[in-house]
């Protein structure tokens, strides 16, 4: 699919201004993201590309809020959120981003439809909603008949489709996707793509960390990282 | 998280290992079993020693005539007679000093067997006065009942009244209003039947209910005032075996006690005389009743720490072994303090499932525990579990888990997200 077929992009939904991460090292400081201005639109598909160690992660659990900014500042729906305290930032967490795991991420003593109430439940959604939800959302992702499946019984096409049903769980602003095709076969993986695909077109914006250079042509924007060094295509 | 979702979190993973949370409450189990058994045990000898005192009458002072050791014993060489025990003076004394003191019922061992057939028999016939119906805390049985009068003494009636396990052996089926006892080859006419409500002990020796009692007057023109036994050429002379003597106020009771002790060590030349003091042996009891509780706290309180040392043990393990479910849960929206609530309640829930079971096989342990001692035919253990002692198990159950989850679960909010993610 070629980029005609995604969503026209609209107000900004992310801001980074000077946002840096720094890390020491034996007394040494390692800018694992140099200082980075960039703007991700609403209803965006972003991809970030780099070579292993090039700073990709770090630049997604930035977004994610997985880490702490070391200088600048990171706005999410116009509200600087790289500065909140610890509660804060989960519920931003919680109701605004959705993450997709490479290596998936579910949990394993529960059935899939549990996992995928799991984010619903940090948000405080009555039990039968909640569930109705998530039912639906697998639904949509054609597993509707594994709902009370573990994880460890699907495979692992099936495991990153229940991993983005739970990404969905909250409706979030934008989805965070780190390298989610990584751990699956070529076919499989181009399932998965094409399940983002959707996502977007439906409007979601996402934001997907990949090696695939292939992956490129469905983006609207894409940024490349060397060095911690981001730039813009 | 809603407290529901909650529950359901904790349920679904404690029920992931369900063996390995079973064995870690193994340390709450025993310990709270243990508590509870021990518990049990010691209510039941604690209520069965409290009935046993109040049986004797907590407001008497009982008198009781002991035979000295040989050495002591004051021997009259013309008579042969050893004289001991409680003598008409002091019951006089006693009478017209001893101002606290209400009722005055003296009690004689006729010293007489009583035949059921050709066999001889337990039951034992004593002389009293009316008043001992009261002071041992016995009641009348059947309508026909009466106990003794002051007439019958007056008019030297043989009449008796008899204990309801003594008219059970001696008239079995028979209506004992129509029977006789024979005493001594003297016939007592039956005028009343009378049981001890509380299974109460005559100065904690003979049991009432297997007693028959007749006026001391009678006794005394039937037999005369001194019972005589012949022993080895030497006859004794008692002149009361028990004196009951029941008080106007019990709060003066240790003062009576005491002046009634000074009293008899003046007057008597030998220890030939007890003092029971229910009242005294209440409040030891009680006292005891305080070290018991002591010492089963702190055995509870060791078992309760090596049980919730047990369970921080596994929580703290646990916590190692779901770093990675901590990252996701973090990653998904978790606040710290869902990560703490949650594994701080999964430790409550272990000590309480832990409690639970332990509160059950303590009452199996305390019931089993009764009924082995009761296996020889004697009265043995009576085990009581109170509903105190289990919610006081539950209670000090939750109260581990909280004390001894809270690190790890402090622990386990405080993974960074990213770590516990990147965690393998």
């Amino acid at each position: 699919m070629a980029d005609s077929d995604t969503q026209p992009c609209g107000q900004p939904l992310i801001e980074l201004h000077g946002l840096a991460k720094m890390y020491e090292a034996g007394g040494v400081r390692i800018a694992a993201l140099r200082p980075t201005d960039l703007t991700v639109r609403r209803g965006a598909f972003l991809t970030v590309m780099g070579p292993s160690g090039s700073g990709k992660s770090t630049l997604l659990n930035l977004f994610g809020l997985l880490i702490r900014p070391t200088s600048g500042i990171y706005r999410l729906e116009g509200r600087t959120v790289s500065d909140l305290n610890d509660d804060a930032t989960s519920a931003v967490r919680c109701g605004l981003i959705g993450m997709v795991f490479q290596s998936f991420n579910l949990l394993s003593h529960l059935t899939i439809l549990e996992n995928v109430c799991v984010p619903m439940q940090y948000a405080g959604i009555p039990h039968t909603r909640m569930r109705k939800r998530a039912k639906a959302l697998l639904a949509q992702l054609g597993l509707e008949d594994r709902y009370g499946s573990r994880p460890t019984q699907l495979s692992g096409g099936q495991c990153q489709r229940v991993a983005i049903a739970r990404a969905l769980a909250n409706d979030p602003s934008v989805i965070l996707a780190d390298e989610p095709t990584g751990n699956l076969d070529e076919k499989t993986g181009q399932e998965v793509l094409s399940i983002f695909q959707e996502l977007h077109r439906s409007g979601k914006t996402i934001i997907m960390v990949t090696h695939n250079p292939v992956y490129r042509q469905y983006a609207t924007q894409a940024v490349k990282i060397h060095d911690g060094e981001v730039t813009e295509e | 998280m809603r407290p529901v979702e909650m529950v359901l979190t904790v349920y679904a993973s404690l029920t992931r290992h369900l063996i390995r949370s079973l064995l870690a409450t193994l340390g709450i189990v025993l310990g709270i079993a243990a508590v509870v058994a021990m518990l049990a045990i010691g209510e039941g000898g604690r209520r069965e020693a409290m009935r046993q005192i109040e049986a004797q009458g907590v407001d008497n002072i009982i008198l009781r005539s002991v035979k000295p050791v040989e050495g002591d014993a004051q021997q009259s060489t013309r008579s042969f007679t050893q004289r001991y025990g409680i003598t008409q003076r002091d019951v006089e004394h006693i009478r017209n000093v001893f101002e606290n003191i209400r009722l005055l019922v003296p009690v004689m061992d006729t010293r007489r067997d009583i035949f059921v057939g050709q066999q001889t028999t337990d039951i034992e016939a004593v002389a009293t006065t009316p008043e001992f119906l009261e002071v041992t805390r016995c009641r009348l049985v059947d309508r026909r009942s009466r106990f003794l009068k002051l007439t019958d003494g007056q008019v030297l009636d043989p009449v008796c009244v008899v204990g309801i396990k003594a008219a059970r052996r001696l008239f079995a089926h028979l209506d004992p209003f129509a029977q006789t006892v024979v005493i001594g080859n003297v016939s007592f006419r039956v005028v009343g039947l009378m049981e001890s409500p509380v299974g109460g002990r005559l100065a904690g020796q003979y049991e009432l209910d297997n007693v028959i009692c007749l006026p001391i007057e009678t006794a005394r023109s039937l037999w005369g005032g001194i019972r005589v036994q012949m022993r080895r050429g030497i006859a004794e002379q008692v002149d009361y075996d028990f004196l009951f003597l029941s008080t106007k106020e019990t709060h003066a009771i240790p003062g009576t006690a005491g002046r009634l002790r000074a009293y008899l060590r003046s007057a008597h030349t030998q220890t030939d005389y007890e003092v029971q003091v229910p009242y005294e042996l209440l409040q030891s009891a009680q006292k005891t009743q305080r070290i018991f509780t002591i010492v089963m706290t702190s055995i509870a309180a060791i078992s309760l720490l090596v049980g919730g040392i047990g369970i921080m043990n596994i929580m703290l393990a646990n916590i190692f072994e779901r770093t990675r479910e901590i990252g996701v849960r973090r990653a998904l929206g978790a606040r710290k303090r869902d990560i703490l609530f949650q594994f701080l309640a999964e430790s409550v829930l272990l000590t309480s499932i832990g409690g639970g079971l332990g509160a059950g096989l303590g009452i199996v342990t305390a019931a089993v525990a009764e009924t082995v001692s009761r296996m020889g035919g004697d009265a043995g253990l009576k085990a009581v579990v109170t509903p105190e002692s289990l919610v006081v198990a539950l209670v000090v159950s939750v109260i581990t888990g909280i004390t001894f989850g809270t690190h790890p679960a402090w622990k386990a909010a405080q993974l960074d997200p990213l770590t516990a993610l990147r965690h393998e």
